[in-house]
This record gives structure tokens, sequence and C-alpha cells, in this order.
């Protein structure tokens, strides 16, 4: 296996992910979503043992998994997780800093805890819920213009001078 | 009618450093008022002459550190504000909103054309509380109002931040020294690029930046913790150490000026204030 990710979030509602979204209300009422959630996205590049070893990290470290606060899943295990508002057409976007001192440093951790992981890689994942009715294309050219701060006018979630954005393919 | 000029020191949520920001202001014979984020009318009506932006954590580094607030009504004041001259300083997260506001560098209005990234150089990473020392470009000398003051000499101030590294785009990088207003250096001026004299692993040892005109001042240090002379540490090498040690039980500890009130007299010099003994 190459890659295991796993996607963490808060299991009280996230106050980022709020404030995010009363933002984007105000600067972009048109074409803001009507649903927005945050997760810590964790990607464990080459995990010797696969999954076991990814649930044997997040098991003990609970820097990346704070059990009392905290839920998680596998990003290919969707549902137990994601709060599907089947009513919505749902958009992801990831974020990560070009130069990452979090993924750095916890590659390091785990090196030196003698697991078997070539590389850990954070980043955070928005999941945008577009009213019912919007096509997956509008939703997506939406998702970006309102992740990619070019503007002080035009976009909240990433600043792309230091930061990656992807857009996931349609969930 | 205003006898003095006036500062406002805009408070968002999360805001820590407006009170210390608005007491040095008036220390330096300016009038200053702390206005929430949401006072924009009130803001308008008292038509301020300059504008500071505290360090704190604005909305709570929600989303991006300092974006939130650069969204802000209140942010479409100052950015007219600025567009038409009046001088404008960011601190810390101050700096971090301005950034996101597309004050600075301000090549192109309201473009996003700068970052303050983790900090990040080999041997440091994270957030990072220590003395630095800073030096001035020589334009921004000549062209920044808050700047008038500096000299060409390093000057000791705190840093306190875990965003504070200066990035740009590849394609205006050929550009960026043309916003240098403060660079990272030793106690005698000397820059270079190592850990810890850069602290965060800054583009070009970049401390502040400013906008085109230089009215807009984005700077990562704060000069509020080192406006009196009991702030310094003595055992900050160089000049101002010296002069800090040599102050220790004396009365006049209490009263000296330091190193930040540079920024402010600036200011004050600016607005004409200074006689010609003090300029």
């Amino acid at each position: 296996m190459t890659e295991v990710s796993i996607a963490v979030r808060l299991k009280a509602p996230d106050p980022a992910a709020m404030t995010a979204l009363s933002t984007l209300k105000r600067i972009n009422p048109a074409t803001c979503p009507c649903s927005l959630e945050r997760y810590d996205y964790w990607r464990f590049i080459k995990p010797g043992g696969g999954k076991v070893t990814v649930e044997k990290i997040v098991s003990h470290f609970h820097d990346i998994v704070n059990p009392n606060k905290q839920s998680w899943s596998f990003s290919d295990e969707s549902g137990s997780l994601h709060s599907w508002d089947e009513e919505l057409v749902w958009t992801e976007v990831l974020v990560t800093d070009k130069v990452d001192s979090i993924s750095e440093n916890w590659t390091e951790i785990l090196r030196r805890n003698k697991y078997e992981v070539e590389r850990v890689m954070y980043s955070v994942l928005w999941r945008l819920g577009f009213p019912s009715g919007t096509s997956i294309a509008d939703a997506r050219e939406r998702t970006l213009a309102l992740t990619v701060t070019s503007h002080r006018d035009h976009g909240l979630l990433a600043n792309p001078i230091s930061q990656n954005i992807s857009l996931l393919d349609p969930v | 009618m205003k006898n003095r000029p006036l500062v406002a020191v805009l408070q968002f949520p999360g805001s820590n450093c407006e009170y210390e920001t608005a007491s040095v202001v008036r220390e330096s014979g300016m009038d200053s008022l702390i206005f929430r984020w949401n006072q924009w009318k009130e803001l308008s009506d008292s038509a301020p002459d300059a504008f500071i932006l505290p360090g704190g954590f604005a909305f709570q580094d929600r989303v991006r550190a300092g974006t939130v607030a650069a969204k802000e009504e209140i942010m479409d004041l100052v950015f007219n504000q600025a567009q038409s001259g009046k001088p404008v300083l960011g601190i810390c997260n101050g700096a971090q909103i301005l950034v996101e506001s597309g004050l600075v560098p301000g090549w192109e209005n309201g473009r996003i054309e700068s970052a303050l990234a983790a900090n990040h150089i080999h041997g440091r990473s994270g957030y990072l509380s220590r003395w630095v020392f800073l030096r001035a470009k020589k334009r921004a000398l000549r062209v920044s109002p808050w700047l008038g003051m500096i000299g060409n000499s390093a000057i000791p101030v705190p840093i306190a931040h875990a965003e504070g590294r200066f990035v740009f785009a590849e394609e205006d990088l050929h550009r960026v020294s043309k916003c240098a207003a403060l660079v990272y250096c030793d106690e005698n001026g000397v820059e270079t690029a190592d850990y810890p004299v850069n602290p965060n692993g800054s583009f070009m040892n970049l401390a502040g930046i400013m906008n085109k005109e230089g009215n807009v001042l984005a700077l990562m240090p704060h000069p509020e913790r080192a406006f009196w002379m009991w702030q310094i540490p003595p055992w900050v090498p160089g000049v101002w150490g010296d002069r800090r040690t040599s102050l220790n039980h004396d009365p006049a500890l209490a009263v000296e000026k330091g190193p930040g009130e540079l920024f402010f007299r600036s200011l004050a010099g600016y607005f004409g204030l200074l006689s010609r003994e003090e300029v």
C-alpha cells in the first residue's frame, strides 16, 4: 500500500469552519455553500503494515487524534465521518502548506518511534456543500473561486503564494 | 477639532496588543483611540490621521492568520485611507492582516501578492519568541512615515510569532527588493540568512515590507514591546544592551525610551510634531 489517508474532525461543531462559512456568506453571498466542513487530513506514505500501522499511530499519538474531542476515519471509508446530506452537492478541496514543518516534524517523530512510514503529509480538507440542483461543474468552479485567495475580494480558504490547493475528484 | 494627530488602533476579536500600542502612541505625542472591528461608522466619523493594526490572534487565527480580519468591512475603510496616503502600520498579526488584505506589497491594487507562512529555517520551526535585530533599508528610511528616525544602525526588537516568513510568488521575486523595509541582521547590522539572525527563514531576511508609496508598513517584530528602556533585557548585545545595563538601579530606567520608540517618534516627526533639535 503506497498511501493511507485519514480525515480527522472535531466531534463538536468546528469553530474555524463556522467562521469561514459566515465570512464566505458575507463576502460571496451568491456563490457561498450551504454547508462547510473542516478536517485535518493526514497522509501516511508507504506505511509498512498499511492500515494496521496507521491505526496504531492514531491510537498512540493523541496529538494526531484526540479521542476526547475528535473522531476519525480512513478517507476511503467515507460515511462514518461525513455528515452526508444527500440534498447537497459536495466538493472537497485539500490545502497543504508548500513548506510544511508539521509534516516534517511528524515524519521525524514516527521515524524516532520506529514506525515504518516513509513520510507523513498534513493538509486541511475542506468539504463544501452546495444547494441541490447545482451541477458538479458549477460546484467545482465555485469551490475554486472561494478557496483561492487571489484578491482581497476573492477567495478565503487558501493563500496560493504559500499553499498548494487540490480540488479532489467528485464525491 | 483635533489638537493632535489621531492614530486609530483597531481591535479585532483576539487582538491582544491594542492597549499598549495605543499607550505608546500617546507617549509619543499623538492621540490614539481603540476602535472595535464593528465600529466602522465611529472610525469613519473620527477621521483618523493614521491607523495601527496591533498584534494578537484576530479571530483566533481561524482559517489562516489574518485572513478573516482582512475580509472585515472595517478593512475596506483602512484600504481606502491607505490608498489616499494615510500611514498604516501592521504589527505582527496586524502585518498578517495587511498581507491578506493585499495592501502590501500592493504592486497591483488589492491583489494578494505575498504570504506570511509558517516559520521554517534550518534549526528551527514553530512558534518563536525572542529578541532580534533589525535594520531599515535606505529607501524605506526616506519614504516611510514609520521609519524616518530609525537611522542606519541595528536596533533590538522582540518577535513572537509562528507565521512570520515572508514569501512571494516566483514571478514577483524580481521586484521584492522594492518593497523591503526592514531586514533581520546581527547587532552590527550584518545580514545573514541563518538562524538565529534570520529567525524564521523569511525571504531576503525580511522583517517588514511596505507598499510602493511607503505609507503602509507590515512589520513582524513588536516595537511597542521595546518602547521603554526597561523593556530591553540587559543581556541584549550592542549599544542598546550596554545602555540598558548602565541604567541598572538608576531611576532614569523608568522613563528612558528604548529603540521601539523610534517607530512612533518617526510618525510624530512625519506629522511635524518634533522640534528641529529632535529631528
